[in-house]
């Protein structure tokens, strides 16, 4: 109740300042006036009267303070006083303040941009409804190899049934990822995926325009869902904000859409760095797709589910629901035992698992966290090394303002008054320096997003400011105003009141040997902390190039890739093989181009590798694990179009048709792992799948051919086999499905210059050859770009910060040495009076400053020793303790440190002896 | 009493008492107020503005005292405090509490010449 009224009244007090002040006023005048009278009254003259009774009261102005003082708001008012002062000093010295905030916007508008990214990908809630309720259904091999879930069609018509287990289920397509909006020829395309039915309803995101689905437009294959829901930046882009576009149709994949809505500007989709623009349901996806697997038990798992919990309901009960069921979901899914007997197992092996998805999914997340974060790091440590910067600022400047601090306390103020002025200044200067610092970091989180997105990547990422963002720039100006403003501080208070008033003794206090040795501490700690921050740029750096530095195994500069889609075109279902044998002929024709051939799938492609596992009769034991290889199909060409090198026996050529022998040609890898010490060529392969009913068909090994890569530059060569492209029929799974090749990739070698300019002529071959085709252009070199596009980033990033640290260390030991020799400018004039040679003079001078170096240089090797295994998962092609960037970051760095500091040493041996001991 | 910072707080609710005990006679301005505390302790106690008037101030935003403004007998305009009822109550247990802790003082003080 005390307490309370304490507030009120202070808030009173504060509000009502001049009332309450004047009343106080009046109320000492009158005590004045009431003590000269009584005075008058025992006899005293006036005069006298008026004079003991002031000497009675005491300086008027102290009561006046300590009848202030005894409420909290005079504190506050010392606040903004000093505030006020803070500010007109600042404006007084226009340099110290540009710099000073400078530093400070770029440290914390640097920190504040990588924070929206990290708040963006990894904190940022899900705009939809009570995302704390939204878990995604997973599996356990999933979770712990750290990819996506997918259902298929009939495992999540199943699992959405299963309604007394959660509240709840929506689903989307994880794959295919774009939709082509073109009628034929070159492809157009729009992001998208299919969602279920009640996916925007059960996410409570309400349309913008237009409406969502209803419940019988996600019949599978039903006419009625070939409907549509577009996002807001779609409509926005494709159709100028129309307000007509409800009931439009878009051909997408050549099937003509209903669109029905608009999603709301704020909703981007279920993932996290992918943005949808166009959402059909998922009963629509055999129509758009042009095939019924995709609604099929032995189609692709391309669904990702995720749940709404009742309210109150742990992920373990729910969890422990689902698995109690889960034998039935894939039984009643899959269809008879007999037919996918070993593929249920692998279902049934693998029991669900609930992960929280308030943040929603990302492949975003899972590529890029770790980086981001360490990216993180680096730009704090960074902001660190500022602020021990902006600290040796103050404390100069704070030298210049000694008089009038030792004057203020020789007057009576208290010291925690001298503290508390200097760390409202530094908050000041941390509040203005924030400011702009946010204004940066706007501009330079999407500037970082857009680095993200690659070439065939586009990503989004929600960047905008929010509570997070602001809590994160305020503590940062709260800490660095802490930081870099309590040594000041401390050192203020302890000043000798009056001592400046005695004039030449000013030198003590900061100038003094103590000043120096908090300046020189703070150097040394820049020092270190730069160098573990140029360590830290420098393996990045040499990762990057260790990554460029791989041997791709075929030449990446001249090929133009086109991905076709030939599900619409006229040709034949089983004579495609052959047909796309006579296009990669016919564009092989062209001028320009060397050599063309077509393939299921390209290299560094981030698409879908054939894998199948295959063993040698007779030949060593070797594992189940290692009988997965990698496989092509491709057409005879494809060596000589790629590039890759023939080690032995020959490649695949014309000869080898679907009538002929089934052949192979392996790489180097499958030889290493099946024929060790051995002879390959001549040997037998066999397909180990065990397909019932099915023969095995043995190949014959033709010959070998060197390793290239295929998705992931980091991988050891992997063993692949070569088979011809129309020897696919052979397949006994051939025909069916996605094995009937309605897409396939063409890879064109350019003779001269640059693939792209081949992009023209091409599709006119193409589409001459039949109009139905569509097709899409990529170019290899890209990819390999992409593949190694994070690692260049993160190179980038961490190659900008070391620089940015390295150059404020390099400042903070420019300004030590020109302080300390500017302190001793007597001493080294008596010097060269009495005749010390210029080099005497620079290595006094540069002692401190080697020394300082010296102690950073240590320390930032046994830091960055001692951290640099943590960053081991991003590394590539080097050890965390790399022997070439530890020698060379400490070197970089001495040698900058000693160009700084030998400045202000030179001018140091120049000084005239006379004028320095003048000016004592 | 003087106004050092270090005897502040054994003083400072010695004088608030003393204050509030003076006003329970009559409400009184500042002046008065000192003048009477002097007065009444024989000159032993002399206070001075710098003490008085934070103690006024504490006093009135504990609400222990109101304020109003009047004229004094010299037709001046001076703040008069007097007493609220929570002063009254607040100098009733301050006054207790004060006579057993003199009293407890006192025993010591004798027992120390014969039975410690």
């Amino acid at each position: 109740m005390r307490l309370l009224r304490r507030l009120i009244s202070g808030v009173a007090a504060l509000v009502h300042r001049r009332r309450v002040e004047q009343e106080l006023n009046e109320e000492l005048r009158a005590y004045l006036d009431e003590a000269v009278e009584r005075k008058v009254e025992t006899g005293l003259p006036r005069e006298a009267a008026l004079r003991a009774a002031r000497v009675e009261m005491g300086s008027l102005e102290a009561v006046k303070d300590h009848t202030r003082d005894v409420g909290w708001e005079s504190r506050i008012e010392s606040l903004g006083q000093d505030a006020r002062y803070a500010c007109r000093g600042l404006r007084r010295s226009p340099g110290f303040t540009a710099v000073a905030v400078l530093t400070l916007a770029l440290g914390i508008g640097a920190n504040t941009a990588i924070f929206s990214v990290v708040n963006g990908l990894l904190l940022r809630a899900l705009p939809v409804a009570a995302p704390e309720q939204l878990v995604v259904l997973s599996t356990r091999s999933s979770i712990e190899q750290g990819f996506p879930a997918g259902w298929t069609y009939p495992m999540w018509d199943e699992i959405r049934t299963r309604t007394n287990a959660f509240d709840g289920a929506v689903a989307w397509s994880v794959f295919p990822e774009r939709f082509d909006l073109a009628q034929g020829g070159e492809s157009q395309p729009a992001d998208g995926l299919f969602v279920s039915g009640n996916f925007f309803e059960e996410l409570g995101v309400r349309s913008l325009i237009g409406r969502t689905f209803t419940a019988n437009e996600d019949g599978l294959g039903s006419p009625r869902s070939r409907v549509a829901v577009i996002s807001y930046g779609f409509w926005q882009r494709h159709f100028g904000g129309a307000p007509d576009v409800v009931g439009r149709t878009l051909p997408v994949n050549r099937v003509p859409v209903a669109i029905v809505g608009v999603t709301p500007p704020e909703f981007l989709g279920p993932e996290v760095g992918r943005a949808f623009e166009i959402a059909p349901p998922i009963g629509s996806a055999p129509v758009v797709l042009s095939d019924n697997r995709w609604g099929q038990p032995e189609g692709f798992s391309y669904l990702a589910v995720m749940l709404r919990l009742k309210p109150g309901q742990s992920i373990e009960s729910a969890t422990g629901l689902l698995r109690g069921m889960h034998r039935q979901i894939i039984e009643a899914s899959m269809g008879p035992r007999e037919l996918w007997g070993p593929h249920q197992d692998v279902w049934l092996k693998d029991p669900f698992v609930l992960a929280p998805a308030a943040t929603g999914t990302s492949e975003l997340r899972r590529q890029y966290s770790q980086s981001i974060v360490t990216v993180l790091t680096i730009a704090a440590l960074v902001l660190f090394i500022a602020c021990a910067n902006i600290a040796n600022l103050l404390q100069a400047r704070a030298t210049t303002r000694q008089r009038e601090i030792s004057t203020r306390l020789a007057v009576g103020a208290p010291r925690w008054r001298i503290v508390q002025q200097v760390l409202v200044e530094s908050l000041v200067l941390s509040v203005i320096g924030a400011a702009v610092g946010l204004l940066l970091a706007v501009w330079g989180s999407r500037a970082l997003v857009a680095q993200l997105s690659t070439w065939f990547d586009r990503v989004v990422l929600d960047v905008s400011l929010d509570w997070r963002v602001m809590a994160y720039t305020s503590t940062a100006a709260v800490v660095t105003a802490v930081v870099f403003g309590t040594a000041t501080a401390v050192r203020s208070s302890r000043i000798a009141p009056g001592a400046a008033a005695q004039g030449g003794a000013v030198g003590q206090g900061f100038a003094g040997t103590g000043g120096v040795h908090v300046r020189g501490t703070l150097v040394a700690a820049q020092v270190a902390l730069s160098l573990v921050l140029l360590v830290a740029a420098g393996l990045f750096i040499r990762t990057f190039e260790r990554l460029a530095a791989v041997p791709l195994g075929f030449d990446s500069d001249r090929i133009l890739v086109v991905r076709m889609n030939a599900s619409r075109a006229v040709i034949a279902s089983g004579n495609r093989p052959d047909s796309y044998q006579r296009l990669a002929d016919a564009v092989a024709a062209m001028p320009g181009v060397t050599h063309a051939a077509a393939s299921l799938n390209t290299p560094v492609n981030r698409g879908v590798t054939m894998v199948a596992d295959f063993s040698v009769p007779g030949g060593p034991a070797v594992s189940p694990r290692d009988q997965r290889v990698i496989v092509q199909y491709v057409t005879p060409s494809w060596f000589e179009t790629y590039g890759v090198a023939v080690r032995e026996g020959r490649v695949i050529n014309g000869g080898d048709t679907g009538r002929t022998t089934p052949v192979v040609v392996a790489n180097e890898a499958f030889v290493r792992r099946f024929f060790p010490g051995g002879r390959a060529v001549g040997s037998f392969v066999t397909d180990a799948l065990a397909i019932p009913d099915q023969k095995d068909m043995p190949k014959t090994v033709i010959g070998v051919v060197g390793d290239a890569v295929d998705q992931s530059l980091r991988a050891e060569p992997f063993p692949a086999l070569y088979l011809p492209l129309a020897q696919l029929m052979q397949h006994p799974a051939a025909g069916a499905g996605f094995m009937s090749v309605p897409e396939v990739s063409l890879s064109v070698r350019a003779a001269t210059g640059s693939p792209a300019q081949l992009a023209r002529s091409v599709a006119a071959t193409l589409t001459s050859f039949d109009r139905n085709l569509t097709f899409s252009f990529q170019s290899l070199a890209e990819q390999v770009d992409a593949a190694r596009h994070q690692e260049r980033l993160v190179a980038w990033l961490s190659g900008f910060f070391g620089a940015l640290a390295l150059l404020m260390a390099a400042i903070g030991l420019y300004g030590v040495t020109s302080y300390a020799v500017a302190h001793r400018r007597t001493e080294i004039g008596i010097r060269i009076a009495l005749g010390a040679q210029r080099r005497d003079v620079i290595g006094l001078a540069l002692r401190h400053t080697i020394l300082m170096t010296a102690a950073g240089v240590v320390v930032g090797l046994a830091i960055a020793a001692a951290v640099t295994r943590y960053m081991e998962a991003m590394l590539f092609g080097i050890t965390a303790l790399d022997p070439v960037t530890f020698i060379a970051a400490p070197a970089l760095l001495t040698l900058v440190a000693g160009v700084a500091a030998l400045v202000p040493a030179r001018r140091a041996a120049a000084v005239d002896p006379m004028i320095a001991l003048r000016s004592d | 009493m003087g106004t050092s910072d270090k005897q502040s707080s054994l003083v400072q609710g010695t004088l608030d008492m003393l204050i509030l005990r003076t006003l329970a006679l009559e409400p009184m301005h500042g002046y008065g107020i000192g003048m009477r505390l002097e007065q009444i302790s024989k000159g032993v106690f002399q206070v001075n503005a710098g003490s008085l008037f934070p103690a006024f101030r504490r006093l009135e935003r504990d609400g222990l005292v109101k304020a109003e403004w009047r004229a004094t007998e010299n037709n001046r305009r001076a703040k008069y405090y007097a007493l609220t009822a929570q002063g009254r109550a607040k100098l009733a247990r301050a006054t207790r509490d004060w006579e057993a802790q003199t009293a407890a003082i006192a025993r010591i003080m004798r027992a120390s010449l014969g039975e410690v």
